[in-house]
């Protein structure tokens, strides 16, 4: 504890607060120019403003109606973390726990699954989609309702890896102990696997929750009519002018920001515990 | 085998459950979601669609093309109460993507019966899509708007667009600095770039602030400079013209003058471009007259503008001061079910109504493109932001002066390649020889 390590401790706290300071100042300057004129925040405006409330109500008056695409990215957001929970979890857990010749080899197919860009994708899947709407019984996951966001967002290949590699720290004997006991399969998977893998479900759950609600692109195509726009389509929507009204943008911003971040500092602990993988049978 | 065998099951476990757990959580949410996200209230809104008594305008910009959509509502409404108007808000980028996607898988559910599209863009659309935008031609004849914006709304001789905003160019400037600094208003008129950027020196030294923005990412600047010289990136015929293209070689070093000169203020997008006049660190903003109400968005200035025509280039005989920038116009997309109805609405508001563009001019600042739109009551009326200017009245008038010229089908692609080639130039590279360089590449790009 000498004087060298005092010195590479000051140096080590200098260097954290720059980054620190850099990595929290768009939050920062986002939550100022929420209280700011438009007009001001592009004069660069560094100091909390009195016109939040105006901002606010013009927000709330505006022609896109952010509440009814806060409402469907709500929706969207809760029904897909939910099922790609159940979907991939138990994917993820047959790859490690049942044992057949072609596991490999299907796993390796979903992993190939990661490298096709989603933007490859993009035009079969909407003529994909844009089928279903004439067949009875697909028509809830055709193009322009909701189903046609969630299914494409439950079982994705990083899920099921992600799953399956944690799956492999779950103690065999606990499944074995279950199976002497008499417990089904299903019973395992649902009343020994979840409980225990809680902080690698939470993990899950924030980068799920976080995706499906900053989607973009696909929702951008798949929603066509208004009343089902997400929030990140009505964001869009307002920067596009040629005299934005940032105040109100940023507002807009801040509110959308909220759901996510309340989420993760809700389940901060056990995400951190379930990214480095460290089950604590 | 065993292991197989639950495999198997289990994986078709997973899938049962997935669509299962799909079916059982979508359904309640969809009454829960009231009555205007449920699906089958879409489905029988389809159905009232199909009734011809509705229709759907995309556009963006919520502050200017969506009230100007919205006044156009009223007035038609007015006429015929039972017609529902829906106006959709949505990104200019959002609107291609969809209108791709869509038009290209041959989708017409929940597409817009009228669309607004850039100028910029509409030849590539309307040659991708001809079969799917309806003939304007009868109601938006091309001599009852501005010549130059009918160019880009035809192919063949029909007309498919009904030309709507304006972006003709002008010079916005401050009338205290430039006094400051030793000129008079008398001196912005008739401008060149030459004694534009004498002017800037002089501004630069007596008063500190810049003479204009410049974005190095953003070569629009060139776009107006070569366009007041009546050529573009590419000719009549749609080819890519980098080299031997003296128009565009004179505003690249025009474009290189203004930087070299350090009379421009560099931004590097368009929050900062806004900032700078708001904050009055710029003395001028050459821009499409679209700017106006950014500009009228700084209260404390008020009085201090004027506006004068856009500077011509004094090296290039053809170059007047008179260019556009930007500005759009509407098309109906025919396949989607109420063509009739759609060429109505247009034909009733905005390829004929001198009223409507007398309320736009006060509400959005709005240059129409319209010709008899100049005789509107609002046009002579002065602007106390611009120190009592009829800023309409001239800006109608430099609009019939802009040269007209094909803007291709590539515009933005050829702009990709013309910003690396322009930072090339003004960073020493031979003028000559990149544009040579250049032209190559920009085929390709055109025949793509």
């Amino acid at each position: 504890m000498s004087k060298r390590t005092k010195i590479a401790n000051a140096v080590q706290y200098v260097v954290l607060t720059v980054l620190t300071i850099i990595s929290v100042f768009p939050f920062f300057w986002m939550l100022i120019a929420m209280t700011n004129k438009s007009v001001d925040i592009t004069k660069g405006t560094l100091l909390p403003g009195t016109y939040f409330l105006e901002n606010l109500k013009n927000l709330l008056a505006s022609d896109l109606d952010f509440l009814g695409a806060f409402k469907n990215s709500l929706i969207v957001a809760v029904v897909t973390t939910v099922l790609a929970m159940l979907v991939s979890s138990a994917a993820g857990y047959a790859f490690v726990v049942y044992r057949s010749k072609a596991r490999e080899r299907v796993f390796n197919l979903i992993l190939l699954s990661m490298m096709v860009p989603f933007a490859a994708m993009m035009m079969p899947l909407f003529r994909m989609f844009s089928k279903f709407n004439s067949i009875p019984g697909l028509k809830l996951i055709g193009l322009n309702s909701y189903g046609s966001v969630v299914i494409i967002a439950i079982a994705t290949a990083f899920l099921i890896f992600f799953f399956r590699q944690n799956t492999k720290t779950f103690p065999k004997e606990l499944i074995e102990a279950a199976r002497i006991d008499g417990l089904g399969e299903f019973g395992i998977f649902t009343r020994i696997y979840m409980p225990t893998m809680k902080s690698v479900y939470a993990a899950a759950v924030v980068v799920t929750f976080m995706n499906s609600w900053n989607n973009y692109l696909w929702p951008l195509i798949a929603l066509q009519s208004e009343d089902k726009r997400t929030l990140p389509l009505i964001l869009s929507a307002m920067g596009s002018s040629y005299t934005p009204d940032y105040g109100m943008m940023m507002t807009a911003v801040v509110i959308s920001t909220l759901p996510t971040a309340i989420l993760f500092f809700v389940m901060q602990k056990q995400f951190v515990a379930g990214m480095t993988g460290s089950v604590k049978g | 085998m065993k292991t197989k065998r639950v495999l198997a099951l289990g994986l078709s476990a997973m899938m049962a459950m997935g669509l299962m757990a799909c079916g059982g959580t979508e359904a309640p949410e969809d009454t829960a979601g009231g009555a205007a996200s449920t699906q089958s209230d879409s489905g029988s809104k389809d159905e009232a669609a199909s009734g011809d008594n509705s229709l759907t305008i995309w556009a963006w910009d919520e502050a200017f093309n969506i009230k100007a959509a919205q006044n156009a509502a009223d007035i038609y409404k007015a006429e015929n109460p039972d017609v529902e108007i829906n106006i959709v808000t949505m990104a200019q980028d959002d609107i291609v993507a969809k209108l791709n996607t869509s038009l290209s898988a041959g989708s017409y559910e929940g597409l817009p019966d009228i669309v607004l599209i850039e100028d910029y863009k509409a030849q590539g659309y309307l040659t991708s899509y001809t079969s799917e935008f309806a003939d304007l031609t009868e109601i938006a004849p091309a001599e009852n708007f501005a010549s130059y914006k009918t160019a880009v709304n035809q192919v063949d001789g029909v007309v498919y667009g009904v030309p709507f905003d304006s972006g003709v160019a002008a010079t916005f400037y401050r009338t205290d600095l430039i006094e400051q600094a030793g000129y008079t208003q008398e001196d912005m008129q008739d401008l060149t770039w030459e004694k534009f950027i004498e002017i800037g020196k002089a501004v630069k030294e007596k008063t500190g602030a810049y003479m204009m923005t410049l974005d190095p990412s953003d070569i629009g600047q060139i776009r107006m400079m070569m366009q007041s010289a009546g050529v573009w990136y590419t000719d009549a015929e749609g080819n890519a013209t980098i080299a031997d293209n003296q128009g565009l070689k004179d505003a690249i070093e025009v474009y290189k003058a203004l930087v070299d000169s350090g009379i421009t203020k560099q931004v590097s997008d368009w929050d900062q471009f806004v900032g700078a006049f708001n904050s009055g660190e710029v003395a001028t903003v050459p821009t499409g007259c679209w700017i106006a109400p950014s500009i009228q968005k700084a209260e404390d200035q008020s009085g201090k503008w004027a506006v004068a025509a856009f500077p011509r280039m004094e090296a290039n005989a053809d170059s007047v001061n008179a260019s556009s920038i930007g500005g759009g116009g509407w098309y109906v997309l025919k396949n989607v079910g109420h063509e009739e109805l759609a060429k109505d609405f247009l034909s009733k508001t905005f390829a004929s109504s001198v009223e409507l563009m007398n309320t736009l001019a006060t509400d959005i600042t709005l240059v129409s493109t319209l010709n008899a739109a100049a005789e509107a009551e609002n046009y002579t009326k002065g602007n106390e932001f611009f120190g009592g200017q009829e800023i309409f009245k001239d800006f109608a008038a430099w609009q019939q002066n802009v040269p007209s010229v094909n803007y291709g089908l590539n515009t933005y692609a050829l702009e990709d390649l013309m910003t690396e080639a322009v930072q090339a130039i003004v960073g020493g590279a031979d003028i000559d020889s990149t544009l040579s360089d250049y032209q190559a590449q920009a085929e390709a790009a055109v025949a793509q």
